[in-house]
């Protein structure tokens, strides 16, 4: 019951249709994190897609001569391991909690047979996931246009 | 780049003057900065510039001025040592930003010159093509001209003591013919003259005595050639009249190699 | 019709052997005389001694790309069209040194700049046309009719001689009729001439004009001579027709930004500058250093400059106009259409030059309404304001010459050098200059070292005894800047612009979306936010930044956030694992918060990409273009609208903005090298 109140009030679940959001509330659980537990590591298989309610995640890549380089942060509302739906099932990056957080975690297998099994849920959660991951993207294409950095190198 | 001023920097900058294939007179204009020459060789450290000094240095080098196209084996390798030497390397005349009047060679076939001119052809090590040294490794500034201007010069060397960006305006010869007040030979006479497509520097020397430009800048950014070749040829020009004009010092450069591949 | 001057309503006829004693009555206290003159093959405006060096009996026939001398069998001395050079060689030479620095090249001296004053000889113009006055005219209004005022084309302007000529013949390329500047003669000069077989029917403009006439002793003119030349010039209007009717094209040409036609004549155009430096209108300068290899005997030099050059927008991160297309709409539609809004007139007068003296014949007659044929429904934010009157000459200006406050250089002292990031410093600068301490959030100054070029710098703060300036090392010049120490002086030139509208604020919602350096421009405005925080509703920030390390004023920026008064929220492009706090673009800070978007105000600064994408999403949470306010960045050579370096549409950057409203700029903000 409180899992659903907290969907109703993060931006990419409130407009869900009330018995669509209570579905959902059913598949998933509360999991509280401190600073620096991780949700999952990049590469490995991704069991677990989760909506940050409160607190900071970063999502963050190893390079190898740099270590690693926290690409994007998921603030409360928004989705982290959106990989769990979609195959080959694999993290993408690792998600640590970066703040005391709050998430509502779905786990990947059982979100993944309900969503096959219920078309409406399937029907009004996928365009949201969607336009999460496509908010996500033209953000990365903007941070990739390296709009901060000094563009000319010149010699003089 | 910090400024090479005396108060900064406490010793001299070394700077080397060296060529490729080429003819000198890019050098001879530093030495033909009469009023200027002593000023220079207090504010630098010329070490090696073998055709005003023995002083001889292999490297390294705070800026080095190159000379000439490269035409032969040995040469493409010199330029790569050469490059590693210099911290600022700095291409001076049509040879080395654009191959040079010997780039000609490229439209044609190498080795029947070798053959025709040379008793024994197989003594002599060149490469088929005459290339500009950016074609050969990264460059710093390019000072352009056949020759280059003495004054362009000047103002390089200014920039690099001073600490500003050389001024090296990239417009066209009309630019300055106007400001000189030259009326334009090409409108009043018909006279064909590449001002329009090429670069300034030699401040419209050409037009102010009454004849056409010969594009020894080279060709300016964006140079619509095509445009000014439709141009003489509507004017009586023919294709071989107007391939001669672009088959000149700066052949090599694709602006105006492009109208002598299209002409001939 | 020959327009009898209020001044005198009689006629005079000097014959035509005569015509020597006008050039030296002309020459009488050391005045130059200028006049039309045959040399290498044109007709050039140059110094004359004697009436013998007109080119008597002398034509030209002009066509697009073509400008032939022809020999008639005649002595007339004025039947030509305008050649390739106008009176703007002499009121608004080539070059001329603008400013010399005292104490230049040594070390930390008192270096100060100081305006060069021209003194030239006064001149007469001896056969200048009707459309050579009214662009006379028309550079008075931009150079001398401002608030600000070009020193050296006043010296040179104010004490003209003109002796105007009523053409006889139509060129090829002229269009003056449909320009409203000609044929007849309608004002601005001292003496007017009609040319006639056996001399000149003269009439007087001025005191100066009928002071002249006196000292020749003339007889009265015919009405035989008066009604040739009525007729000759009703021939020439007759022979010229209407080559460019003018009817709708200024809004047209702007709104046809997006013309296929403007790519068509890129094919064609060399962008070889000669069109505008032909133009006795242009007015572009550009601003350039001479000195010696130690920086000594440093000048600074003013010279034409076109905006066909790739280097005219250039700014230290890039271009805002590279493509010959784009290059060749600026002329084209400020010429014929933005010239209307920023001076109340036509910027062409129709003399035909860029016709005749490009290289490859492009008719400007035939482009205006090749492209305007293709224009949209306008949809421009401005509309063009074309007076009801036009084509008929708008009225001349009053060079007057008061000394403009903004040429002045003030000095100030580096108190303090502050290092923000790697390439990023603020210099705190003490000055006791009352103008630039009464400076506005968002304006800017001119900051000048010797032999370098002056750029332009967003005030960051302002101080009772000074203001701090935050200065990216993204050039030789500004490099130089960052690296002054304590001690060190620099020369101000400002405050400059337009600033932010702080007062719109009040009773409201602010947000501030900023990035990377853009920062600078809003901390004064922030400043004045929080001076009177209590008449403004919540105030947020959001501030993005390539990495932590980059982040300005981190210090205060984290203080500022602690302490709650305005909520700030910052990002990073990207971090390593110290930094806990967001990363992400700036934009998406912004885009999932709640607002009162009705009573929201938005001020944003950084890279245009950037405030592209913020506007984006303050457009989806309704916030309307009337209520967000941008600072654009653009190649400045003067700051106060003289260059034209900075011109965007119809603004000058420096001087109508650097701040602007989305509704201001309307399409513009979104339109590729406009």
């Amino acid at each position: 019951m409180g899992l659903d109140a907290n969907l109703a009030a993060a931006w990419l679940t409130h407009e869900l249709e009330p018995h669509t959001r209570i579905a959902l509330a059913e598949l998933g659980r509360l999991v509280s994190l401190r600073p620096t537990e991780v949700l999952m590591r990049e590469g490995d298989p991704s069991d677990a897609l989760a909506i940050v309610l409160e607190g900071r995640i970063g999502l963050r890549l190893r390079v190898p001569e740099r270590g690693q380089v926290t690409i994007l942060t998921v603030e409360p509302g928004d989705v982290v391991g959106w990989s769990a739906i979609v195959p080959p099932y694999r993290a993408t990056s690792t998600a640590v909690a970066l703040t005391d957080s709050e998430l509502a975690v779905f786990e990947g297998e059982k979100l993944r047979e309900a969503l096959a099994a219920d078309d409406k849920l399937a029907a009004q959660l996928y365009p949201v996931l969607l336009q999460a991951v496509a908010r996500r993207l033209e953000g990365t294409r903007l941070q990739l246009l390296d709009l901060f950095s000094q563009r000319w190198v010149e010699p003089w | 780049m910090s400024p090479m001023s005396r108060r900064q920097a406490p010793r001299r900058p070394r700077v080397g003057v060296v060529k490729f294939a080429s003819c000198d007179g890019c050098q001879l204009t530093m030495l033909d900065l009469e009023d200027e020459l002593l000023a220079i060789t207090e504010r630098f450290d010329i070490v090696e510039f073998a055709e005003a000094t023995s002083n001889r240095s292999e490297g390294p080098y705070d800026v080095l001025l190159v000379e000439g196209s490269i035409s032969t084996p040995e040469q493409a390798e010199e330029i790569t040592r050469l490059r590693r030497e210099a911290t600022m390397l700095v291409t001076i005349g049509a040879c080395a930003t654009s191959g040079g009047i010997q780039a000609l060679r490229n439209l044609a076939d190498h080795d029947a010159f070798r053959n025709a001119v040379y008793p024994r052809p197989e003594w002599i090590e060149s490469l088929p093509t005459s290339t500009p040294v950016s074609d050969h490794v990264a460059v710093d500034a390019e000072l352009y001209g056949c020759p280059i201007s003495g004054r362009q010069l000047l103002e390089l060397l200014t920039a690099l003591t001073v600490g500003r960006r050389p001024q090296l305006p990239d417009e066209a010869v009309c630019a300055e013919c106007k400001r000189l007040g030259n009326p334009c030979i090409l409108v009043a006479e018909g006279v064909a003259c590449l001002g329009p497509v090429t670069r300034t520097g030699c401040g419209a020397l050409c037009p102010s005595f009454g004849r056409g430009c010969y594009g020894c800048f080279g060709p300016k950014e964006s140079a619509n050639t095509p445009a000014l070749a439709a141009w003489f040829a509507s004017l009586g020009y023919d294709d071989g009249e107007i391939a001669r004009l672009y088959a000149k010092f700066n052949v090599g450069a694709p602006a105006f190699h492009q109208i002598v591949e299209a002409k001939r | 019709m020959v327009r009898v001057s209020a001044i005198e309503p009689e006629t005079w006829f000097l014959p035509r052997r005569r015509l020597d004693e006008l050039v030296q009555a002309l020459r009488q206290g050391g005045r130059d005389v200028i006049g039309p003159t045959v040399r290498d093959g044109a007709i050039m405006l140059e110094p004359i001694e004697t009436a013998s060096a007109l080119p008597s009996g002398w034509g030209v026939d002009n066509s697009p790309g073509v400008a032939r001398l022809v020999r008639r069998d005649d002595e007339r001395v004025f039947d030509q069209p305008p050649g390739p050079t106008s009176w703007k060689r002499w009121t608004f030479p080539p070059r001329v040194t603008q400013m010399a620095w005292n104490g230049a090249g040594e070390s930390d001296g008192d270096r100060q700049p100081q305006s060069a004053t021209a003194a030239p000889a006064p001149m007469a113009f001896l056969g200048a046309r009707a459309c050579e006055i009214a662009a006379l005219a028309i550079q008075d209004r931009i150079l001398a009719g401002g608030p600000v005022v070009d020193p050296d084309y006043v010296a040179r302007r104010r004490d003209n001689l003109i002796v105007a000529v009523e053409c006889a013949v139509a060129g090829g390329t002229c269009f003056c009729t449909s320009m409203g500047t000609g044929p007849e003669l309608g004002g601005g000069h001292d003496l007017g001439l009609s040319e006639l077989d056996d001399g000149f029917v003269v009439r007087v403009g001025s005191d100066a004009g009928r002071r002249i006439v006196d000292g020749l002793g003339l007889m009265a003119a015919t009405d035989d001579q008066q009604q040739t030349a009525e007729d000759s010039v009703a021939g020439v209007r007759a022979a010229m027709g209407e080559p460019l009717p003018m009817e709708g094209v200024p809004e047209r040409l702007v709104a046809a930004a997006e013309s296929p036609r403007w790519a068509e004549i890129a094919e064609r155009c060399l962008h070889c500058t000669n069109c505008t430096l032909v133009c006795p209108t242009c007015f572009c300068t550009s601003v350039s250093q001479r000195s010696d290899l130690d920086g000594g005997s440093a000048t600074t030099e003013r010279s034409w400059e076109s905006c066909f050059t790739l280097d005219f927008a250039r700014v230290a991160g890039g271009n805002f106009r590279t493509r010959p297309e784009d290059r060749y709409r600026q002329w084209l539609t400020h010429k014929f259409g933005t010239w209307w809004t920023q001076f109340g007139s036509s910027g062409c007068v129709g003399c035909g030059r860029c016709i005749a003296w490009c290289p490859v014949g492009i008719d400007v007659r035939v482009e205006t309404q090749a492209v305007a044929a293709t224009a949209p429904a306008p949809s421009i934010a401005r509309p063009i304001v074309v007076p009801a009157s036009f084509p008929a000459p708008a009225p001349p200006v009053t060079v007057v010459g008061k000394p403009a406050r903004e040429l002045a250089w003030a000095q100030a002292l580096v108190v303090d050098s502050r290092r923000e990031t790697p390439d990023v410093v603020t210099l705190t600068l003490n000055t006791d200059d009352a103008l630039l301490l009464a400076g506005r959030p968002g304006q800017f100054v001119m900051a000048a070292l010797p032999a370098v070029a002056a750029p332009p710098i967003s005030v960051s703060r302002f101080h009772p005894d000074g203001l701090q300036l935050t200065i990216r090392a993204a050039g030789a010049a500004t490099a130089q800047i960052c690296a002054l120490e304590r001690g060190a002086t620099i020369s101000l030139r400002g405050p400059l612009g337009r600033g932010w509208p702080v007062e719109l604020a009040e009773g409201r919602d602010v947000m501030i979306i900023t990035g990377g350096i853009g920062l600078a421009p809003l901390r004064p405005l922030i400043d004045e936010l929080l001076a009177r925080r209590d008449r403004i509703a919540r105030i947020h920030l959001a501030y993005g930044a390539r990495t932590p390390a980059d982040r300005l004023y981190k210090d205060e920026l984290d203080r500022l956030a602690a302490s709650g008064v305005i909520d700030v929220a910052q990002t990073v492009d990207r971090a390593g694992p110290e930094w806990l706090g967001r990363v992400g673009v700036v934009t998406q800070v912004i885009d999932r918060v709640l607002c009162s978007c009705d009573r929201t105000i938005a001020f944003v600064c950084g890279p245009e990409r950037m405030m592209q994408a913020t506007v984006d999403v303050l457009h989806e949470r309704g916030i309307p273009n009337e209520r967000i306010y941008v600072t654009l960045e653009r190649h400045m050579d003067c700051g106060v609208g003289l260059c034209g370096h900075c011109q965007l549409g119809p603004y000058f950057v420096c001087k109508d903005g650097p701040v602007f409203s989305l509704a201001e700029l309307g399409p513009m903000f979104e339109i590729e090298g406009i």
